[in-house]
Parts: C-alpha cells; sequence; structure tokens
C-alpha cells in the first residue's frame, strides 16, 4: 500500500515538474493551437484545391484546346506525391516563401498544398464511382454540366471518398509534427522542447502522443456521426 | 415536331446508326422496336443529344438541335427522358427529386414547384411517398416518380428509353398505365420497348429497328398484323 502510494507520489511529482511548473502546459497549449491552425486550414485548401484538381483531371479536356488542364493536374498530383513533405516544407521555407517572416503561412500552404494532391485522388475516384446514368439524368432535365457536377455527382461523390477523407486528414494533423524542421513550436516541438529543459523525456512525450491520440479519436467520432446522418437515405 | 434527317451515330469504328430519316409529329405516339444491338436506344438518345450524331441533323420545334450554336440545355427542358435504369437521385427525397430541375433553373418558385410535385404525384398514386428516398421505393414506384420528375418541366415529348425493361414482371403494369394515361392527354411520346403489348394498344405508329437502319415502319395493325419485312417476321416470331 505504501509502495503504491509512494509511486504515486513520485508520478504527481514528476507530471507537476514536467507540465505544471513553470506554465509548461501552456507552451502545449500554444503548440496545440499551432497544430490545430495548420491543420485545419490546410484541409480546407486541401479539400476546395483538390476537388478543381480532380475535376481538372476529369475534364473532358482530352478533346482539344484544354488539354492542359489535364496535364497540370496530372503533374501537380505526381510532383506532390513523389516527393517527402519534409523536402516539401523545407523548400516552401528556404525558397518558395523565403520572403515571409511569419512561419504560420508557410506551414499552411505547404500542407494545403500537399493534402490536395491526396484529396484530388480521392475526390476522383469518388466520381468515377458515381454512375453514369445520374449524369445523364440531370443533363436530360436541362441542367448544365456544371450544375449536375455540384448538385447530382459531387454529394454523392463525397460519401463514397469520405472514408479515405476521414485517413487523410488523420494523416495531416499527425504529419504537421514536422514543422519543427523550421523553427515552429508546434505541440510536438513543445513537448520537445520541455523534455530538453527539464531532461525527462517520458511524461512530455508521452503527454504529446496523448494530446494527438485525444485529437485522432475525436475526428474519427465526428466522421462517425457525420456518415451515419448522410447514409440515412440509404436506409430501405 | 422533330425532324430527324440522315442520322448517323458511329462508336469507334462500329456504326451505330446507318442514317435515319424520320418526322415525329406533335400528339404522335411512336414506339421503336427491334432487337438488342439494333440502334433503337441511340436513335432515342440522340434525340436529346445524350448521344452526339456524327452527322445527319436533328430539328426541334423548328431548332436545329445539332447546331453547335444552339443551347442544348434549353432545348432539353421541353423534352422529357425516362430510363430503363430510372435514375432517380438517391441522396435526394422523392419531393426533392422532383422539385430540383424546375426550381434550380428557376423556372418555380420553390411553393409553386412543390404544390406541382405533389399534384403530379397524386396522379401517380404516390403522394405519400413524398419524403421518402429512391432506396425505399419498388421499381416500379421509381419508374413512376422519374416520370413525374420528368414531367415537372412541362416537357413537349417524352423519351422513353425501355421504361419497364429493368422492372420484375408484376410492377411492368403500374408503370405501363401511367405512360397510357399521359397518351391519352395528347402527349407526344418516343417510346423504345420491349412491350409489345403497349406498341400495339398505344402506339399511332411502330418503327422496326435492325442493324441501324429502319426496316420497316407502320400503324401497329400493319406490323403486328402483316408484316412485309423478312427481319420483321423473324423478331416478331420470337417475341410474341
Amino acid at each position: 500500500m505504501e509502495a503504491i502510494q509512494a509511486w504515486a507520489q513520485s508520478v504527481w511529482e514528476q507530471i507537476d515538474f514536467n507540465l505544471i511548473q513553470g506554465d509548461r502546459y501552456l507552451m502545449m497549449l500554444d503548440g496545440l493551437k499551432v497544430t490545430l491552425q495548420i491543420s485545419v486550414a490546410a484541409a480546407v485548401i486541401g479539400v476546395l484545391l483538390g476537388s478543381i484538381i480532380a475535376l481538372m483531371r476529369l475534364s473532358n479536356a482530352h478533346i482539344g484546346r484544354w488539354y492542359f488542364l489535364r496535364t497540370i493536374a496530372t503533374w501537380y498530383v505526381d510532383i506532390i506525391r513523389g516527393t517527402p513533405v519534409v523536402v516539401q516544407l523545407l523548400i516552401m521555407y528556404f525558397i518558395i516563401m523565403v520572403n515571409v517572416s511569419n512561419p504560420l503561412p508557410i506551414g499552411i500552404a505547404t500542407f494545403g498544398l500537399n493534402s490536395a494532391a491526396y484529396v484530388s485522388e480521392m475526390v476522383r475516384g469518388g466520381i468515377l464511382a458515381v454512375d453514369k446514368g445520374q449524369t445523364e439524368a440531370g443533363r436530360s432535365l436541362g441542367l448544365s454540366s456544371a450544375s449536375t457536377m455540384l448538385l447530382i455527382v459531387l454529394p454523392q461523390a463525397l460519401k463514397v471518398a469520405l472514408p479515405s477523407l476521414l485517413n487523410e486528414f488523420i494523416a495531416l494533423l499527425k504529419e504537421t509534427a514536422i514543422v519543427g524542421y523550421v523553427g515552429m513550436m508546434d505541440l510536438t516541438k513543445a513537448g520537445d522542447f520541455i523534455r530538453s529543459r527539464t531532461f525527462s523525456a517520458f511524461f512530455p512525450l508521452i503527454a504529446v502522443a496523448l494530446v494527438y491520440l485525444l485529437m485522432v479519436t475525436a475526428l474519427s467520432k465526428l466522421f462517425a456521426l457525420i456518415e451515419r446522418r448522410i447514409r440515412l437515405s440509404d436506409q430501405r | 415536331m422533330i425532324n430527324v434527317k440522315g442520322l448517323t451515330k458511329d462508336f469507334g469504328a462500329v456504326k451505330v446508326l446507318k442514317g435515319i430519316d424520320q418526322t415525329i409529329e406533335k400528339g404522335e405516339k411512336l414506339v421503336v422496336i427491334g432487337p438488342s444491338g439494333s440502334g433503337k436506344s441511340t436513335f432515342l438518345r440522340c434525340l436529346n443529344r445524350l448521344e452526339e450524331p456524327t452527322s445527319g441533323t436533328i430539328e426541334f420545334e423548328g431548332i436545329d438541335i445539332t447546331s453547335p450554336k444552339c443551347n442544348i440545355n434549353h432545348v432539353r427542358r421541353k423534352m422529357g427522358m425516362v430510363f430503363q435504369q430510372f435514375n432517380l437521385f438517391p441522396h435526394k427525397t422523392v419531393l426533392e427529386n422532383i422539385m430540383l430541375a424546375p426550381v434550380h433553373l428557376k423556372l418555380l418558385t420553390k411553393s409553386q414547384a412543390q404544390d406541382k410535385a405533389m399534384t403530379l404525384l397524386k396522379r401517380v398514386g404516390l403522394e405519400e411517398k413524398a419524403r421518402s428516398y429512391p432506396a425505399q421505393l419498388s421499381g416500379g414506384q421509381k419508374q413512376r416518380i422519374a416520370i413525374v420528375r420528368a414531367l415537372a418541366m412541362d416537357p413537349d415529348v417524352m423519351l422513353f428509353d425501355e421504361p419497364t425493361s429493368a422492372l420484375d414482371p408484376e410492377m411492368v403494369g403500374e408503370v405501363l398505365e401511367v405512360m397510357k394515361q399521359l397518351a391519352a392527354e395528347g402527349m407526344t411520346m418516343v417510346v423504345v420497348t420491349h412491350e409489345m403489348g403497349f406498341a400495339r394498344e398505344v402506339g399511332d405508329r411502330v418503327l422496326f429497328m435492325d442493324e441501324g437502319i429502319i426496316m420497316e415502319q407502320g400503324t401497329p395493325g400493319e406490323i403486328f398484323g402483316n408484316p412485309k419485312n423478312p427481319r420483321t417476321q423473324d423478331f416478331l416470331r420470337k417475341v410474341l
């Protein structure tokens, strides 16, 4: 009994020392804020730009003057998927946005552009999974091809793409952990910084891991909820 | 109302339509029959340019719809189409399916469209399904809704592409009943079908197509009673 009490006491002391003293938890909260800012903004950019890229790749561009749209989109996806995101981040930081002093837009731009490539393939797969008859029905009612895509095909395509989009958002959230490379203080970097101050690795790093786990779990729950809602129309 | 001249359609090297000439009058019920692969569905789908004709012209209410200057979206508002696979929008309720096009194209306000949809639904006996999703309906119900969806645009002509071919036999009757009602109201109809009973009863004129051309045409009495072309005779012997 006494041994357990002593153990609990020492654990509490460690937590107090690593996370509470010197307001170190505030540092982690600031880091969390950066992680969330980058992730959410990049996800929004990723979905919007990714959808546009998917439409470019699917456009009837193989006939005639719009062919270059398709080529650009294909190249974009190939280049982004073919290089490590850390390298993309470094290129963005040291070359493309070298005159930008605030690192936050650099992180957002890097991950937004990166995510767009992956999202575009998910959306493209979703669109291809929607029956051709849906497009024909929309067009036969006099809707333009853009309206048909927006009102009829895309909502059904997103439903198909939803599980893989969840995967992408989870990966995105966790991948932002590399922004420490260019000196940003995100959640991971904050934990590591605390470790370097307290010379104790266990509690800061486990705390960081738990926060990520918590966020990913919440995200999964949220998606399960959304999915249940939009599958209402499938019930017989 | 519809004037087709020298219509051909190739899919790559395959010539599906090899020159079709047809005039369809206002109020006429034209029934197209023929073996599968004869080009009858392609012919129908060319009429609203779901298939782009390879050559030839199609005039609808005096407008050349094959001309590049023609706004096909405007033309299609007046040409309702019903598909073999229904093609209802699965993510929308029955009511939303019917209201979508007239509201989005600003032809009707929301409440006008809803009134119209409910009136039409009542006519086909499905007003209690207005809030259902397509997945909750039987095939026959789906097809009746699809007809209503096309009618909500107030079309001048209705194109039917094998509307009963995907249905269980016991549901064919309810769909044909709606089509007969429509015919009786004077709607211009072009119907591709395997329902010979319907062709005989409702059709003003029957086309028999095979190998991408119109092999024979005439009144139902002529085609079914006394077919001249050996291919027609052979086909009718197999299906009747």
